[in-house]
């Protein structure tokens, strides 16, 4: 009864705080919002086109860039201003289709089409390559009506209505593709992507950051009056202890449930998922006191805790996928807790994994919360110690 | 001494002495921008490792194998040869390979004799893996890149066919299309810029982020002086309240200077980052920590404890943060993302870092930026000298 009066207490203290409110959800809402749209980009190669012809051949060129699925096509007014999306990596390269195009083509002349791109950076030329097939494809429509209408007499505008239709048809030669693996070792796209990771990241941070109340309720004298009363140390530590539970897991909740009905998030089997929030709340808690424990100030605990919590949050894989970096830097990250929770929630949003495929994520997240909340209620004892 | 200078001098070493100033102004940044040099060391740029597999071992296929090992692709592929399609697989499968090109028996003899028969090719196949969209994108280009030039004569002769042409002339037709070339070339130019690396944006994303954090600190301070009579006693003296106002802005201004500066100098002597005109970068940390300043007066202004004005001053910080792109590659963005941005000083600043690292040119490249960082900066000192005026009203 005592440690429910605890954890009662602090908790109507942060209920009454609309900051704290701010930081436990509309912060990480938002930042779901934001990385999730970021992160939205299916894999394509984002391109600036610079239509100079105006025609209904550069029309139908940049017709045909925009359809093909792996470039994400934006059109620029100017080719000074698609230089500076190019610089700015806005795009990876800029397709400037010159003036004269349509007359050109029309007239049997080859036309240079510039496709910019730095050509040391590989990004630059992945992208015209990229480009360089489709537009390849859109030539050899271009020849064949040229040639057709020299061979036939007729127009080439109708030869090339001709081409169009003949292009899909089983005379040429198709590049087919064939994916030889479903199990995805990185989070689907979007919100899929934002909302697991960003629950990782928030849930930590909020969790050190909170050690800010304890150094509050310890500088207030708090404690010392508790234990004045017939209060025993251990029931401090517990009362302090589900506290700290209570806001991780209710902050995981509530991003849980805006991930689910909001942004239409599948977080997978509701066993495992609710096994991994849970874990990984302990881990938050233990965090939490010994950051209360450990600093000082609280303007100690509200400073290095976001601080130490961003760091590990890149470190483990929340801010970007732990595949895209090197070998080494993939095995210091998981000494952060938090890729092992970004793994497990990878397991289980991008290969519908169950509670048995991530036992030895969780097993270890287990770990690190044994550990912290060990430490972190040693040392409060002692600072509860007569 | 000058009592601004006093007070300034006073307050830093108040914040200095609870090391959570050179956390936030040195360390932080500091080990970010450490961590993104390591973590996408030769990992921030595209690189994949093709396979090809040859099963058809005829001329087309060793095009095919040439023109993979093109110089200009260099920098993009590195190409792999591989005996079979299942070892092709299981590479793919397991991540030693981006994807795989199978050239299927028979390529060569169909591709070039379908021409003129009209009969069905056999295609090249693509063996992508879901851990590497974009490699597998890449990789169909090249290999459509490859057969453009094939179908664009297959086309030829099969649209002429269907025009009119007697299927007699079906030889000579494509005789006469194995001629010609794709009439639109592709032509790669440069702009002479230089690539935006992780550290570069984020070393000074970052190190603006936690310098917005003494907008908390000093209007805390401001409070907790307050409470403790300490502003009274101030005012009691023969010093002026404006006084004590520049020696606070004085004091989050050396600190912020001293913070970002820091940051620009040991990213560009560890990390190699390069921040173009040194003048235009000093320019752009003055300005934006000049805006730090009126922002903490407008959250003093806007507070009446120092809980109120911790709590302001977060939702400032993390606010301007998150739409001015500090937590995200901005370019990578959608537009209106971009275009909301640029209401924050911290969006403008970030901008002109980005221009000035990857090599922009003219006065414009700075002007714009410091010209939109003063306007929101006028703004923000408006109101909270108004809130102020109010306040003292009051």
């Amino acid at each position: 009864m005592t440690v429910l009066a605890i954890a009662g207490a602090r908790a109507r203290r942060i209920v009454r705080d609309r900051f704290a409110l701010f930081f436990l959800l509309v912060l990480p809402v938002l930042v779901i919002v934001i990385v999730g749209a970021i992160a939205s980009n299916p894999g394509t190669f984002r391109v600036g086109i610079v239509d100079l012809d105006h025609s209904a051949l550069s029309a139908s060129l940049a017709h045909d860039l925009a359809d093909a699925h792996a470039l994400d096509v934006r059109t620029y007014p100017s080719v000074a201003a698609g230089k500076t999306a190019l610089r700015r990596s806005e795009i990876a390269t800029l397709v400037q289709i010159p003036a004269g195009t349509d007359a050109a083509l029309r007239a049997g002349r080859p036309v240079d089409i510039v496709a910019y791109g730095e050509h040391t950076n590989s990004d630059q030329q992945a992208a015209v390559a990229a480009v360089t097939s489709v537009i390849g494809a859109h030539g050899a429509r271009v020849q064949a009506a040229a040639f057709s209408a020299a061979a036939s007499g007729r127009s080439f505008a109708t030869q090339l209505a001709l081409a169009d239709r003949l292009v899909s048809g089983a005379s040429t030669v198709t590049v087919s593709s064939q994916s030889v693996d479903s199990a995805s070792k990185v989070l689907p796209k979007g919100f899929d992507y934002s909302a697991p990771t960003m629950l990782v990241l928030f849930v930590f941070i909020n969790s050190l950051a909170g050690g800010a109340a304890m150094i509050w309720t310890r500088q207030l004298g708090m404690y010392d009056r508790m234990v004045a009363a017939p209060v025993t140390p251990a029931q401090i530590v517990f009362g302090e202890t589900a506290v700290y539970l209570m806001i991780a897991l209710t902050q995981s909740l509530l991003i849980v449930l805006v991930g689910a009905t909001v942004f239409g998030v599948h977080w997978g089997d509701p066993l495992a998922a609710t096994t991994l929030v849970f874990t990984w709340a302990l881990v938050g808690t233990g965090a939490g006191m010994l950051a209360g424990t450990l600093f000082k100030t609280p303007e100690q605990s509200t400073s290095i805790a976001p601080t130490i919590g961003i760091l590990l949050g890149m470190l483990g894989g929340c801010m970007w996928p732990l595949e895209i970096v090197g070998p080494t830097m993939r095995t210091f990250g998981h000494l952060a807790p938090h890729a092992w929770a970004v793994d497990a929630w990878t397991s289980l949003l991008a290969r519908n994994g169950t509670l048995a495929d991530i036992r030895g994520d969780l097993l270890v997240l287990a770990g690190f919360a044994a550990a912290l909340l060990v430490v972190a209620t040693r040392r409060l004892r002692h600072v509860l110690a007569p | 001494m000058s009592p601004v200078f006093v007070i300034a001098a006073k307050d830093l070493k108040q914040r200095f002495r609870d090391r959570s100033a050179i956390v936030l102004g040195f360390v932080a940044p500091l080990g970010i921008a450490a961590l993104m040099s390591f973590a996408f060391r030769g990992a921030d740029r595209f690189h994949i490792t093709v396979g090809v597999v040859d099963r058809d071992h005829g001329p087309l296929a060793t095009a095919f194998a040439s023109f993979m090992q093109n110089p200009a692709l260099h920098g993009v592929v590195t190409v792999r040869t591989v005996p079979d399609e299942a070892t092709a697989r299981r590479l793919v499968r397991n991540g030693s390979l981006s994807s795989a090109i199978v050239v299927p028996p028979g390529f060569s003899a169909a591709a070039s004799g379908g021409a003129a028969t009209g009969a069905a090719a056999t295609g090249l196949a693509v063996l992508t893996s879901v851990n590497s969209e974009l490699g597998g994108e890449v990789s169909r280009a090249l290999a459509g890149s490859f057969v453009n030039q094939v179908d664009a004569d297959r086309l030829s002769v099969a649209t002429a066919i269907a025009a009119g042409a007697p299927a007699s002339r079906a030889a000579e037709l494509s005789a006469a299309a194995a001629k010609l070339r794709v009439p639109e070339n592709v032509v790669n130019e440069p702009i002479g810029s230089r690539p935006l690396k992780a550290v570069n944006y984020y070393a000074p994303a970052m190190a603006i982020f936690f310098v917005l954090f003494a907008i908390g600190f000093t209007a805390r301070s401001f409070f907790s002086e307050e409470r403790d009579g300490m502003i009274d006693r101030i005012a009691a003296a023969p010093v002026r309240p404006t006084t004590v106002l520049f020696g606070k802005a004085l004091s989050v201004f050396a600190y912020g200077v001293a913070s970002l500066a820091t940051v620009l100098l040991f990213t560009s002597w560890f990390f190699g980052a390069h921040w173009g005109n040194p003048i235009g970068a000093t320019l752009l940390c003055v300005a934006m920590v000049v805006a730090v300043v009126v922002l903490t007066a407008l959250v003093i202004a806007l507070a009446r404890t120092e809980r109120q004005a911790e709590g302001i001053a977060a939702i400032i910080v993390f606010g301007l943060a998150l739409l001015g792109g500090n937590f995200v590659t901005i370019s990578a963005a959608p537009a209106i993302m971009r275009r909301l941005a640029l209401l924050t000083p911290n969006g403008w600043a970030l901008r002109g870092f980005v221009d000035l690292t990857t090599g922009a040119r003219g006065a414009g490249v700075i002007v714009q930026p410091l010209v939109a960082i003063a306007a929101f900066t006028l703004v923000v000192g408006v109101i909270a000298a108004l809130l102020a005026r109010r306040w003292a009203v009051r």
